[in-house]
């Protein structure tokens, strides 16, 4: 169907022609790239910070052999919370009036919420980057958490006995096991942060917008004509996500080697 | 060596204390009455918030009931639908086994707004837009994937040697099916229902898109809230929220927890 339109045919409102016009027009859009390039940034930022610290948050839960059942619970806790909900917490810490602008206010860094330095609905996206971090360190977590308690023991025993020390361990025995799974969790997170309308809506500047939030706006563009240009972005989005569930689906092979 | 642990320890409970910290912000607003800049702690303290849940002008409450009940149907639904697909998938092998499921799994990673907006008109065309029955068909689209994925890892981890044994010692197709086979897959519905149900309750763009404004559930009515910025009544609808989505994820912990233990037991 989206396809169909994107093609512009979309007999609803009399357009019948199947052209390539409307990718040639959109593809040609300076809008349509500086959205393009602000969503591929957003993403790639904040899944590659979520990886990074839920790595850490992992491995430093392994090194506590399991002792804390509270910290494995509260950790958890951002899972559930739906994204819209996750913008609201974050507009009450970075916000103008938020706590962090207080905070600053009492140590006498600002005098005034306006000197607070814009971090939410900035054109650098830090709304949106550290909104998605808070919603996917944990998730990044609890994948890597399982599979790390897996292959843990035995083999960075081995190299300890070999003479490695912690960091080697780490980065030469733990990592290259990791891998598989730590670049598959990367692209589910990506492509859905990539694809996801919520957040960047609530959270993001007027401009640049993000991807989803342009197609959503040609969306509800009263002139029906209109329709194919959202349909031309939306296939732009399904087409990087599909590359992205290719990439997974080798990258989840791999991860049934190790297994074996 | 020790110090290092100590530097460990201060690092994990401080990635911790941040993931956890906006909630108990979120708590805090929830039950605030005005807080004007630059008080670190609330000047006043009310339950403006939750009255305005709890206010029968605003419908908020029969709003929550309809959206739990929609998440019900549609986790009913949606177990009914992945049943016999995860089976088929879990248990038999067959020509394009591969594509199916690459093809049944693909929702988890096509954006939800492209499906959306590529349906809709088909939807108004068919009369289900704004309509309860097309809100819960729209709605089974983000949700089968990750219970058909839930679901195959039971099935594969059941075989067919159960229920070969049940009909050899003489039991027909529905016996077989209820007093053998849906006790042992409980657990599994019970996750995957539980999971489905939690995406089907946060979902808003599809309701919002396919409902029209005519099928409002609860984080169609928070959303505005955290436009415009009514910290308080948000924090406290979030609050709710969050509740009621807890509750599901710590019945999903408790019934695992007990599935671990007789694991060994079934799955042979």
């Amino acid at each position: 169907m989206a396809l169909a339109q994107s093609l512009g045919y979309f007999p609803v409102v009399g357009l019948r022609n199947i052209t390539l016009f409307y990718y040639r027009e959109v593809l040609r859009d300076s809008s349509f790239l500086t959205a393009l390039a602000f969503s591929l940034y957003t993403s790639f930022v904040s899944s590659l910070f979520s990886v990074g610290i839920g790595v850490l948050l992992s491995y430093l839960l392994i090194q506590k052999n399991n002792s804390e059942k509270l910290v494995s619970i509260f950790y958890k806790l951002p899972i559930i919370v739906p994204h819209t909900v996750a913008v609201l917490l974050m507009l009450n810490i970075f916000f103008d009036s938020g706590i962090l602008a207080r905070l600053f206010y009492h140590l006498d860094l600002i005098q005034d919420s306006s000197q607070f330095s814009k971090l939410v609905f900035d054109k650098r996206g830090f709304g949106i980057i550290i909104t998605y971090i808070w919603k996917e360190v944990p998730f990044i977590t609890m994948v890597v958490y399982t599979v790390m308690s897996k292959i843990n023991s035995k083999l960075a025993d081995a190299a300890a006995n070999l003479g490695a020390n912690r960091r080697q361990i780490f980065i030469h025995v733990l990592l290259p096991l990791l891998l598989p799974t730590i670049s598959s969790a990367f692209i589910i997170i990506f492509a859905f942060s990539f694809g996801a309308f919520e957040v960047p809506y609530l959270i993001g500047p007027t401009f640049p917008k993000a991807l989803p939030v342009m197609a959503y706006i040609n969306y509800i563009h009263p002139d029906m004509t209109n329709r194919p240009y959202t349909m031309v972005i939306l296939m732009c989005i399904t087409f990087i996500c599909i590359l992205l569930t290719m990439l997974y689906t080798k990258l989840f092979n791999l991860i049934l080697q190790y297994d074996r | 060596m020790r110090e290092r642990k100590w530097v460990q320890e201060i690092l994990l409970y401080s990635i911790v204390f941040l993931l956890t910290l906006p909630i108990f912000i979120l708590l805090i607003w929830s039950f605030t009455k005005t807080w004007p800049w630059p008080d670190l702690i609330p000047k006043d303290v009310g339950l403006r918030g939750w009255r305005y849940i709890i206010d029968p002008h605003t419908k908020i409450l029969k709003i929550l009931c309809f959206s739990f009940f929609l998440s019900l149907a549609v986790t009913f639904v949606t177990l009914l639908v992945s049943l016999p697909a995860a089976k088929a998938i879990g248990q038999h092998n067959f020509k394009g086994k591969k594509a199916i499921q690459i093809f049944i799994l693909s929702p988890i990673i096509v954006p939800p707004l492209a499906v959306a907006m590529g349906i809709h008109v088909k939807f108004i065309q068919m009369g289900l837009a704004d309509t309860f029955w097309g809100i819960l068909l729209v709605h089974l689209i983000p949700c089968i994937p990750y219970a058909v994925r839930i679901l195959t890892n039971v099935y594969e981890a059941l075989g067919t040697r159960m229920e070969q044994q049940a009909r050899i010692l003489g039991a027909n197709r529905l016996q077989t099916q209820f007093h053998v086979m849906l006790p042992l897959l409980a657990p599994g519905l019970v996750s995957a229902g539980s999971l489905v149900f939690i995406i089907s309750f946060s979902q808003y763009f599809l309701t919002y898109l396919v409902g029209g404004g005519k099928i409002i559930t609860l984080s169609m009515v928070l959303f505005p809230f955290i436009e415009s910025g009514d910290r308080a009544i948000a924090s406290a609808l979030s609050l709710i929220f969050i509740a009621i989505t807890l509750i599901f994820f710590l019945l999903i912990n408790k019934i695992l927890r007990t599935h671990l233990n007789t694991q060994d037991y079934f799955y042979l």
